[in-house]
């Protein structure tokens, strides 16, 4: 039975369209991701060079004065790039993959971006995370949308009836050649991913193939319940394919649209101009000015002199540091201002599928906001080291020869990964299963 | 042709239209999208041009309160240079929320523009956003096309077409007649969407320029009538063409999925894949690489800089730079400026040149997809395209620039040279004197000359499709 009806499956011409479509299209994906990560090795390995480059060449010029040495050189941290990204870029093309800072104020360096071409950022990445989204449910509309229509229309519905003891079985043995057809090239294209891309099989690759099932299920229920209402052809492409505007186009745009208005991000800007403010003024201010709140921040500097009637490297390093502590309370709003929009975003995804599948695939992948945020953390901690590693030796005019420059190459963020079984799963598999018993239900009065 | 039978068709076609319940449910849900796109378009071009005017009065007010001091103190201190929206951005959103929203400007480096809604936004931006020109490109055609898909095939499958040309009513009366009703549907939404986006460009706007507000307008309302000629008659062909009416609508959604949906997008990223870009640190490390073949003025033996030394106490006929009638360093930092500026430039300018090539693949589909042209003509209107942002990043340079020469002429003509007797501060009248950054849209005509491809490819689409509905309605099957 199964076999007759893949064969007449086969023979249809939607079989072979989206066959090519898929597979043509998964690959072209694949290959982005590849290109994708190839551009951030390139990244990384010039960002390596440009740091052992510029501290030989600044060594050179500035050696006998460990201060101005330190105002030029910049410091890479790098957020180690994962294979799981190249299956959904999700964020990380508009967040740069890294920072090289020196180590002045923190908040003017901390939120410069990489170059990428802003067309290219709306249109979005056509990676494997897309296809999966967008593509497949496509395709598993094109083949569904006619299942009982189709006979009906043609008339070869009422044969089929006479011929079949049970019809709901009938139908749904049809339904379901389609769907594990879909799924079969789905598990296909993940497993190729996974040897192009060279993603080791652990538990994040099979929660993402866990969660694209559970979204095709969502999209194969969904096929089956509008399928089972019985209306004709015409009706149901007309349906499904609104139903697919609504879920990948109108619904997640909507939520968006309301996300950043009603979490708009002024802080960002008065963070931005708080830092300068806050450094800049310190210069026609009495030296304590500074001093007061810098030492507060770091009473171990406090036996170093600084003098009332000239310039010190304590002193500037003292005001750099206050641009940072004066905008830091606004810094942190803009901060949590972010995490509302990520955790608002979370509560919508749980009963959009589309919206959840795509934020779930982001925060395996560590391409998401969340994880940008964790990495800006690590920046300031990298930071702060740096600069308490370095003060030292610089309020002490030590030379530049008393620092092991070889140690000081661009350093990498591991980010951690964690993720919560239930919060994948449930959503789309309790819609799934509703959607589906509804569809299941209409069907036995076929 | 006679007029009064293709407006009976025509009136016809509204008629049945509004008494189905797609079009009720359809007219349902484009009032809520309506609403929701225009106000919450208004709202972030309000807010956001509302907190970036502020921001910029503030910076410009703590610029003209430095007390005396150093000029190139205040070239450290810099400004900063926030983009404004443009009115009709409330229109089209274009890459509005990819680009950055502020750029810190100061001496000796050009800064990246920072803080894109992009970048404090979750994956949910990907999806897109809803604005009044995407409920017009991509909502709107896919109703069209559901209002339209039946017209004359149905009519077919239904025997009714035989019977209307039995009473002498001509084939292309016919068509012509379909058209116009789906036509006449058609700018019942784009009527409403242009008289809502009129109240907001007569009364909204932030800026002065009302006469150029209008047009763009103008130019805005005559394309996308175009754009629903052209989806109209591709529908009614279609539909025309087709042996049934669920035929016709299939491969209507068919071309709708692949226009709208799947090809600008994979143009784009074919255009990604063909031409890579360098990132910023590769960018950087060409940048200070060139900047150092050209003359370090960081080495006391630089050649380029020696011989610069040279030729200025010559041409002074001094022997120490002390003697120099003009503060030396002063004059070193704007030449050090000067040039690396034009390196960056360069380098820069053939980024975008990258840019372009990747963008042009899909720019160019224009001519198979008149999607794409009605898309680039509508954000390059809507002040809203990558050139617009261009321009304002052009402008902020161009400010920097001139922010941190004045700053070196200062300091030549006022501060004295090292060992010489002199204040070391001057008046802070002079911030006060220098200008506040001011943007200026990008003129209409320059738009135009952006955007000529896009403008050829509508226009030859116009004709087409107007061919089209000519050469091939007398060809209509009967049965």
């Amino acid at each position: 039975m199964y076999y007759l009806l893949f064969k007449s499956f086969v023979r249809t011409k939607i079989f072979l369209v989206s066959l090519v479509l898929l597979l043509t299209v998964g690959l072209i994906s694949i290959l982005i991701g590849k290109h994708y990560l190839i551009k951030q090795e390139k990244t990384i390995v010039t960002a390596q060079k440009f740091q052992e480059e510029r501290i030989e060449r600044n060594l050179e010029y500035h050696s006998d004065d460990l201060g101005l040495l330190l105002y030029y050189l910049r410091f890479t941290l790098i957020k180690a790039p994962t294979t799981f990204s190249a299956i959904s870029i999700g964020q990380s093309d508009i967040n740069p993959l890294l920072q090289a800072v020196t180590i002045r104020a923190l908040e003017g360096q901390k939120y410069d971006t990489d170059f990428e071409n802003p067309s290219l950022l709306m249109s979005g990445n056509l990676d494997l995370g897309f296809v999966i989204i967008y593509l497949f449910p496509l395709v598993l509309i094109a083949m569904t949308f006619n299942l009982y229509s189709e006979e009906k229309e043609l008339g070869t519905w009422k044969i089929v009836a006479a011929q079949t003891v049970g019809k709901t079985r009938f139908l749904l043995k049809k339904l379901l050649v389609r769907i594990l057809f879909v799924l079969v090239i789905l598990i296909f294209l993940l497993f190729l991913a996974s040897v192009i891309l060279q993603i080791p099989v652990d538990n994040t690759f099979i929660a993402i193939c866990i969660q694209s099932i559970l979204y095709l299920s969502f999209w194969s229920a969904l096929c089956l319940w509008i399928i089972s209402r019985k209306k004709d052809s015409s009706f149901n492409a007309l349906i499904l394919i609104s139903i697919w505007v609504v879920l990948t186009i109108l619904a997640p745009a909507i939520v968006n649209n309301y996300v950043l208005n009603a979490y708009q991000v002024p802080e960002a800007l008065n963070a931005m101009v708080a830092q300068r403010d806050g450094y800049h003024e310190k210069w026609d201010l009495k030296k304590n000015a500074t001093m007061t709140g810098f030492l507060e921040a770091y009473p171990q500097y406090k036996k170093y002199p600084v003098p009332e009637d000239k310039f010190s490297w304590i002193w500037y390093y003292g005001m750099q540091h206050m641009g940072d502590l004066e905008s830091k309370d606004i810094s942190i709003k803009m901060k949590e201002k972010m995490m509302m929009r990520a955790s608002v975003s979370k509560k919508v995804a749980l009963f959009i599928p589309t919206i959840h599948t795509q934020l779930i695939f982001n925060s395996l992948a560590g391409t998401d906001m969340e994880s940008h945020l964790k990495f800006l953390d690590a920046l300031t901690e990298f930071h702060e080291n740096l600069r308490l590693s370095f003060y030292t030796k610089i309020f002490e005019d030590n030379s530049a020869d008393t620092i092991d420059w070889k140690n000081h190459g661009a350093k990498f963020y591991h980010p951690k990964r964690h993720f919560d079984w239930g919060y994948l799963i449930l959503p789309t598999l309790l819609i799934s299963l509703i959607i589906g018993t509804l569809g299941l239900f209409n069907l036995r009065k076929i | 042709m006679r007029k009064n039978v293709i407006y009976l068709l025509a009136c016809q076609l509204c008629k049945d239209a509004f008494r189905s319940k797609v079009m009720n449910i359809a007219l349902g849900l484009m009032v809520f999208l309506l609403l929701f796109a225009a106000y919450s378009g208004w709202e972030n071009y309000h807010d956001q041009n509302h907190t970036r005017n502020l921001v910029q009065e503030e910076v410009q007010k703590s610029w003209e309160n430095n007390p005396d001091k150093h000029p190139h103190r205040m070239s450290h201190y810099g400004s900063f240079a926030l983009r404004i929206k443009h009115v009709l951005s409330i229109f089209d959103l274009g890459i509005e929320n990819f680009v950055g929203n502020a750029v810190f400007l100061e001496a000796h480096k050009q800064n990246t523009v920072n803080f894109s809604e992009a970048s404090m936004s979750t994956g949910l931006l990907r999806f897109g956003e809803v604005s009044l020109a995407m409920l017009l490109r991509v909502i709107i055609p896919l109703l069209i096309f559901y209002l339209g898909y039946a017209t004359v095939a149905r009519e077919r499958e239904n025997g009714t077409l035989k019977l209307l040309i039995g009473q002498g009513i001509t084939r292309r009366e016919i068509v012509f007649g379909k058209w116009l009703g789906l036509y006449s549907l058609s700018l019942i939404f784009l009527s409403v969407i242009f008289f809502t986006l009129l109240l907001f460009v007569l009364f909204a706007a932030h800026d002065d320029m009302n006469s150029e507000r209008l047009l763009r307008y103008t130019l805005l309302i005559l394309s996308y009538l175009l754009f629903f000629a052209i989806l109209c008659t591709s529908t009614i062909l279609v539909s025309a063409f087709s042996k049934t009416a669920k035929g016709a609508l299939i491969k209507l959604l068919g071309i709708w999925l692949l226009f709208v949906i799947i090809l600008p997008k994979s143009l784009q990223a074919i255009g990604y894949y063909l031409y890579p870009t360098p990132s910023k640190i590769e960018i950087e490390t060409a940048v200070e690489h060139d900047l150092i073949l050209k003359g370090d003025s960081h080495n006391p033996d630089d050649p380029h800089f020696k011989a610069l030394k040279d030729s200025v106490l010559l041409a002074n006929n001094v022997t120490k730079v002390e003697d120099l009638p003009f503060n030396y360093s002063g004059f070193i930092m704007a030449q050090g400026e000067a040039m690396s500026t034009k390196i960056y430039l360069e380098h820069q300018d053939h980024l975008y040149q990258v840019y372009r090539k990747q963008n042009n693949l899909e720019r160019l589909s224009a001519f198979i997809n008149p999607y794409t042209a009605i898309k680039n003509w509508s954000m390059a209107y809507s002040g809203t395209d990558f050139q617009s942002f261009l321009h304002f990043k052009a402008e902020a340079e161009a400010y920097r620039y001139k922010l941190a020469q004045t700053m070196n002429q200062l300091q030549m003509d006022f501060i004295p040279n090292k060992g010489k007797a002199g204040p070391k501060i001057i008046s802070n009248t002079h911030w006060k004197e220098f200008p506040p950054f001011e943007y200026r849209f990008l003129s209409v005509a320059k738009v135009l000359r952006n955007e000529t491809i896009s403008l050829i490819a509508l226009l030859a689409w116009s004709l087409l499709s107007f061919v089209g509905l000519l050469s091939t309605s007398s060809n209509l099957k009967a049965i």
